[in-house]
């Protein structure tokens, strides 16, 4: 039998690759999709403004949030209005009810939120240099696979006492394990639990659970939010008014 | 979209939105929103879907007289997944918005939604 040329050697060993790789990637589940709020089939629509169970926060965050809300609350401002997102873990756990989009990758899986476009990237490669990162509202998450559960740990968070739920320190940990499951109505669900942990700010662990569920057919529509603010001020600009409208 | 999840969208509009209505120059806590009936009929001079709120003015004759009122309303992407549609809402229309009324009694309110003046209601 005649032996193989060293180009088609080389072809059978990456088509080989290839087929290895693809079979990885399917052994996780695909997250892939757009999704919403999960609500069970005949449950009641949640009730906003519903009363939470106080957070074990220390004195000196609590102070720190106390006076936040002291100087908003009455205004209603909040990040969202002045089209800021919304951060870790407020973007994962709810986003104001607007859709978001899984796009999963090997080694990338990108989180785009409707709401104001915000973008969160849980990378699963190569772990960034410590020296390369730098606080921000959604952090740096680093992601593995755990058999069909993705673990997803984030550091690097900015102190946000501006967060709706679990306001927290620079020295926030947040770990989610996600998993997704097929209901018997052929829904899929996609399960997040929470674990935040923060010594600064709480006593004790924070722990919450978020499901959305897939929502074919739905696509993510553009949310520019500062257009107007922008074209207010070229119309100021046109009247001669100078920097009457400041950026922001 | 299937009416299910036409349906699903809208009662996310019903519960998710209004925190993302509040602005830089509005807020939705000026409102009240427990008051859901309040029906408000008037002649469109601007309709400016944006986000994260839609800027509604109206020409509109009470018993207080005749001037132009200023609404404050949905996100542009919530009112598309209620039913609304770019064109939808034209100067000069006659249409209706069920407003939350401003909790000063002050001229304004929150547009919870919006009959067209072809009827449709988002």
């Amino acid at each position: 039998m005649p032996s193989a040329s060293p180009a088609v050697r080389l072809g059978a060993a990456l088509l080989g690759l290839a087929i290895a790789g693809t079979a990885a990637a399917a052994e996780h589940p695909d997250f892939t999709g757009v999704w919403g709020n999960y609500r069970a089939p005949g449950a009641a629509a949640p009730q906003r403004g519903a009363p939470q169970a106080p957070l074990p926060l220390r004195a000196e965050a609590k102070a720190k949030v106390d006076a936040y809300h002291a100087l908003v609350d009455s205004r209603g401002d909040t990040p969202g209005g002045w089209c800021l997102g919304t951060g870790m873990p407020g973007s994962m756990l709810g986003s104001g009810g607007y859709p978001m989009e899984i796009v999963q990758h090997e080694s990338l899986i990108l989180v785009v939120f409707e709401a104001h476009a915000e973008i969160r990237r849980i990378y699963l490669g190569e772990r960034a240099d410590e020296g390369d990162l730098f606080p921000d509202r959604n952090g740096y998450s680093f992601g593995r696979w755990e058999g069909n559960k993705l673990i997803v740990e984030t550091t690097h968070l900015k102190e946000a006492v501006d967060q709706g739920r679990y306001p927290h320190s620079e020295n926030a940990k947040v770990v989610e394990e996600y998993s997704l499951v097929v209901n018997d109505d052929g829904t899929k669900v996609l399960t997040s639990n929470m674990t935040m942990t923060d010594p600064d700010f709480y006593t004790q662990t924070i722990t919450a659970e978020k499901k959305w569920q897939l929502q074919p057919g739905v696509r993510l529509l553009p949310y520019e939010c500062n257009e107007p603010t922008w074209e207010e001020h070229l119309e100021r600009l046109r009247q001669g008014q100078g920097e009457a409208v400041s950026s922001r | 979209m299937s009416p299910k999840i036409r349906m699903r969208m809208l009662l996310a509009v019903a519960i998710g939105l209004v925190p993302f209505a509040a602005s830089a120059h509005h807020s939705a806590v000026r409102f009240d929103l427990t008051i859901r009936d309040n029906m408000v009929t008037g002649i469109v001079k601007e309709f400016a879907p944006a986000n994260p709120h839609t800027k509604i003015v109206l020409t509109v004759t009470d018993e207080k007289g005749t001037r132009d009122i200023e609404y404050e309303g949905h996100s542009r992407n919530n009112y598309y997944r209620g039913g609304w549609r770019e064109g939808m809402v034209k100067v000069g229309d006659k249409i209706t918005l069920n407003a939350a009324p401003t909790r000063d009694g002050s001229d304004g309110g929150y547009a919870l939604g919006v009959i067209a003046a072809d009827g449709t209601k988002f």
